[in-house]
């Protein structure tokens, strides 16, 4: 039912991001296959935002390099790397909605990037019957289709995330980042969220990377398990590998350096 | 680090004890005796007699008009009309100036907007020309709001003559300003947090500016544009005082004439449409900021 | 771009759920109402557009631009900068100066003055001030009878307010010129205090309603009265916003200070309404100028007062 876009793959070669004072990542290595579903795990501060912002192009690499869909990022010019990100779905921690505006106009925005501007008004003032039949299908796939003329700031922060994740599929891309997309969940909304994240990517293919806090649900769902401590890639492997133990170690070794990096 | 939640000494106290100072050297300075506020000559009997007129508003004139007239009431109506047409006109003007200029001062629109573009070129013209631009277009919104609208009426009478156009571009001119600094600042404060969002997906520096940022702001700025409408009110009445056929042209003249009942028929309506507008832009703001 | 089968279902179900979107018809009213207020104002032709740009009006604009608002005694020698700021300097000394700080203190003693109509306004109009039970706490067992006498006060406080704020600075001081005479400069300040005192004596009295009700409430609760309350607890809570009302104000009450002398009061208006009927528009555009500078102080002290409050 969907045209289903190309996935997308990412390689990290030994990158590395600084600011002034502060060192975000170090030498990170990591492949992602197209169609790949993985976790990136780690206490706060490991740097796992810091990671996704270097896979969609929001920050740039001090040192290193970012490769998407076989492209390094630093040979883009700014319009092709537009156009690259228009194929990349991003769900921000705080989702990044328009609260004032209804769910529809935002998840439109999801396709912004595809349109010129007169385009964009015209769809944002008057959507055409197939631009609102996609965006309920996909609500409605998402289990929020009778809110799609409600205004953001009317839902709950449950809600609010899914109307993101749907902006983001709503752009077709060929892989979805999603950064600590439980953060604001009650347990048993977290797993019925991830599972739906992880069934999307299936259905349609993408390559799918998260950042989680939750081992468990991590270890239950997610096949690829990235662990990140204090900027620098613990381990990289599939997430049967890996036991309780090592999983804990991770965070609890970490604190002592963690403290004194920040 | 620590030194930054330290608690610092209260400016509030300070300030207020400068401005108690400033206030009495003011008083000195303005030559202001509070034997002055007793009335001299006839303004014990203007007083009294202004303020006996106030509960009765002339209905009809209090002298007989000259034949052909129309009904004082008539009148009346005729004033607020066009207090409320210059007003509009004027407002209008404004907004449209206003927010031309308030997208092209607000740092927001050169950081997510237009000039967020790559390139050499734009590049090149946002390291140097755009803060240029910035600057000497904040300088300019400042001269336009500096200027009082009677100001703006009495430079625009000297040079153009009486025209209603003169009217509407004396408030609109300096209504330009104020609306442009005050969309600037309010685009400027506004979270960016979906601006970054659509960034991220790709969409171009205006679409992010002007579905990611404008509609955050849009409430703020429609609920303050109200206010200045209801200030572009006043202000039209009082461009009466300068030969422009609004209520301030009546009003000036009932009084000067000593008609105080009919004086304060005008100034009735012009309070009766000032407090409407405020009761209607309240109702409004409760609606559109505080959900 | 995406192959999507087209239902009729569904079409239905969205055309539901826009027919049932929460929206307020107020609001659309309004922004249609003032959309056609707009429009009448340009097309009912009152606002004579064609009359505005006649030869004439363009000749006399050409003529004010181009001769009328440069120095007249130095026509002839454009250019020669030293006799310009010659020019100024004269003109500072004759009336510039002491007319740019008259119209300074003139704005200082009346935003004083309207800062303290809003103290006394401010109380009395706040729903949780003047009430029976005021700031929260339990109701005594004579409330219900005294009751309407807040009730009263509170809206006689709120409509003075009103009344105060509605009326604009420049009619008040016409109205008060003719009671107080021309020699002094309460026409001015009084007006601009009233004003003033109506605007931030509403701003100050929605800020105290809506201070956080719980500190207030166990105050109260100590046994504090209401006087106790409002000067030790409400008061210092609310100061910060008001200062920040209050410099706010100050800027249009540099501006407005500069306007009220064309009635009268020698403040910077006066001798630009004086330089006017001699039609001497140099001068004239030369005060003007002085005004501008003037704001811009104001602007920028309220500017720094602001910044200096909102951080700390």
């Amino acid at each position: 039912m969907q045209a289903r876009a190309r996935a997308i793959g990412f390689e990290l070669r030994a990158a590395g991001l600084a600011f002034p004072g502060t060192v975000a990542l170090s030498g990170v290595d990591l492949v992602v296959d197209p169609g790949e579903i993985l976790a990136l795990i780690g206490p706060s501060g490991a740097g796992k935002t810091s990671l996704l912002g270097l896979l969609n192009g929001r920050l740039v690499p001090t040192s290193g390099a970012v490769l998407v869909d076989g492209r390094d990022l630093a040979t883009l010019g700014a319009r092709e790397l537009r156009a690259l990100r228009t194929r990349l779905g991003h769900v921000p921690q705080h989702f990044g909605l328009v609260p004032n505006l209804r769910v529809l106009h935002n998840v439109l925005a999801g396709r912004l990037g595809r349109q010129g501007l007169f385009a964009s008004l015209k769809t944002m003032a008057a959507p055409s019957r197939a631009e609102l039949e996609e965006v309920h299908a996909l609500l409605e796939r998402l289990g929020i289709a009778d809110k799609l003329y409600e205004r953001v700031d009317a839902l709950s922060g449950g809600q609010q995330q899914r109307v993101a994740v749907a902006r983001a599929l709503y752009q077709e891309p060929g892989a979805l980042l999603a950064d600590e997309p439980l953060a604001s969940l009650d347990p048993g909304r977290a797993r019925e969220t991830l599972e739906l994240l992880v069934d999307l990517a299936r259905e349609r293919g993408l390559t799918l990377i998260l950042s989680l806090h939750d081992l468990e649900l991590a270890r239950a769902l997610v096949p690829r398990l990235v662990a990140l401590r204090a900027g620098r890639l613990c381990f990289d492997r599939p997430s049967g590998e890996t036991d309780a133990r090592e999983l804990e170690t991770l965070y609890r070794v970490d604190a002592a350096p963690l403290e004194t990096s920040v | 680090m620590t030194a930054r939640f330290a608690p610092r000494r209260a400016p509030r106290a300070t300030l207020l004890a400068a401005l108690l100072l400033a206030g009495l050297l003011a008083w000195f300075g303005a030559g202001l005796h509070l034997g002055d506020l007793v009335p001299r000559g006839n303004g014990t009997a203007v007083l009294g007699e202004f303020c006996g007129a106030a509960l009765r508003p002339a209905l009809d004139y209090e002298v007989a008009p000259p034949p052909g007239s129309p009904p004082l009431l008539a009148k009346v109506l005729e004033a607020l009309r066009l207090t409320v047409v210059f007003a509009a006109a004027g407002m209008s003007l404004a907004l449209l100036l206003g927010t031309l200029l308030g997208f092209a001062t607000a740092t927001a629109w050169w950081s997510e907007g237009a000039g967020a573009r790559a390139g050499l070129g734009a590049r090149l013209l946002r390291r140097v020309g755009a803060p240029s631009l910035h600057v000497a277009l904040r300088g300019v919104i400042a001269v336009m709001r500096a200027v009082h609208e009677l100001l703006w009426a009495v430079l625009l009478l000297a040079a153009m003559g009486l025209n209603s156009f003169s009217a509407v571009c004396a408030i609109a001119i300096p209504y330009a300003g104020t609306l442009a600094k005050v969309f600037s600042d309010m685009l400027d404060e506004c979270p960016r947090t979906s601006a970054a969002a659509l960034r991220a997906s790709g969409a171009s520096g205006v679409q992010v500016f002007l579905f990611g940022l404008l509609p955050r702001a849009l409430p703020d700025m429609a609920a303050y544009a109200f206010y200045r409408f209801e200030c572009a009110v006043r202000s039209s009445a009082i461009l009466g005082f300068f030969g422009f056929p609004t209520l301030g042209y009546f009003l000036q003249l009932a009084f000067a004439n000593k008609h105080y009942r009919e004086t304060w028929s005008y100034l009735w309506a012009l309070i009766a449409l000032v407090v409407a507008l405020e009761v209607w832009s309240g109702a409004l703001r409760r609606k559109v900021v505080m959900r | 771009m995406s192959a999507h089968a087209p239902s009729d279902a569904r079409w239905r179900e969205v055309q539901r759920l826009r027919s049932a979107r929460p929206r307020s018809r107020a609001l659309r009213w309004s922004v249609v109402a003032l959309a056609l207020l707009a429009a009448y104002a340009w097309l009912a032709g009152d606002v004579a557009l064609a009359d505005f740009l006649t030869a004439r009006r363009l000749a006399n604009l050409r003529a004010f631009v181009a001769d009328e608002v440069w120095p007249h005694d130095l026509a002839g020698r454009a250019g020669d900068l030293g006799a310009y700021a010659r020019w100024a300097l004269a003109r500072w000394r004759e009336v510039g100066a002491s007319a740019t700080l008259a119209t300074l203190w003139i704005s200082v003693a009346a935003i004083v003055l309207a800062g303290a109509i809003a103290w006394l306004v401010a109380p009395l109009a706040a729903r949780n001030v003047t009430a029976a039970a005021p700031f929260g706490e339990p109701p005594r067992h004579d409330a219900a009878r005294r009751a309407p006498l807040f009730v009263t006060l509170r809206w006689t406080a709120r409509g003075l307010a009103i009344l105060m704020r509605a009326v604009p600075e420049y009619v008040l001081a016409f109205l008060l010129l003719a009671v107080l005479g021309s020699d002094t400069a309460w026409p001015a300040v009084l007006a601009l205090a009233l004003h003033n005192g109506g605007i931030l004596g509403r701003l100050t009295g929605e800020t105290l309603e809506n201070l956080e009700p719980a500190p207030l409430r166990a105050l109260a609760g100590l046994g504090a009265r209401r006087r106790g309350v409002l000067l030790f607890a409400a008061v210092p809570m609310a100061l910060g916003r008001f200062l920040l009302y209050f410099f706010y104000r100050f800027e249009t009450c540099v501006r407005e200070a500069t306007v009220l002398g064309m009635l009268g009061v020698v403040s910077l208006g006066y001798w630009i309404q004086d330089a006017r009927t001699r039609q001497f528009y140099d001068e004239m555009v030369f005060l003007v100028g002085l005004g501008v500078l003037l704001v811009l102080l104001a602007d920028l002290t309220s500017a720094v007062a602001r910044r200096w409050l909102r951080r700390s």
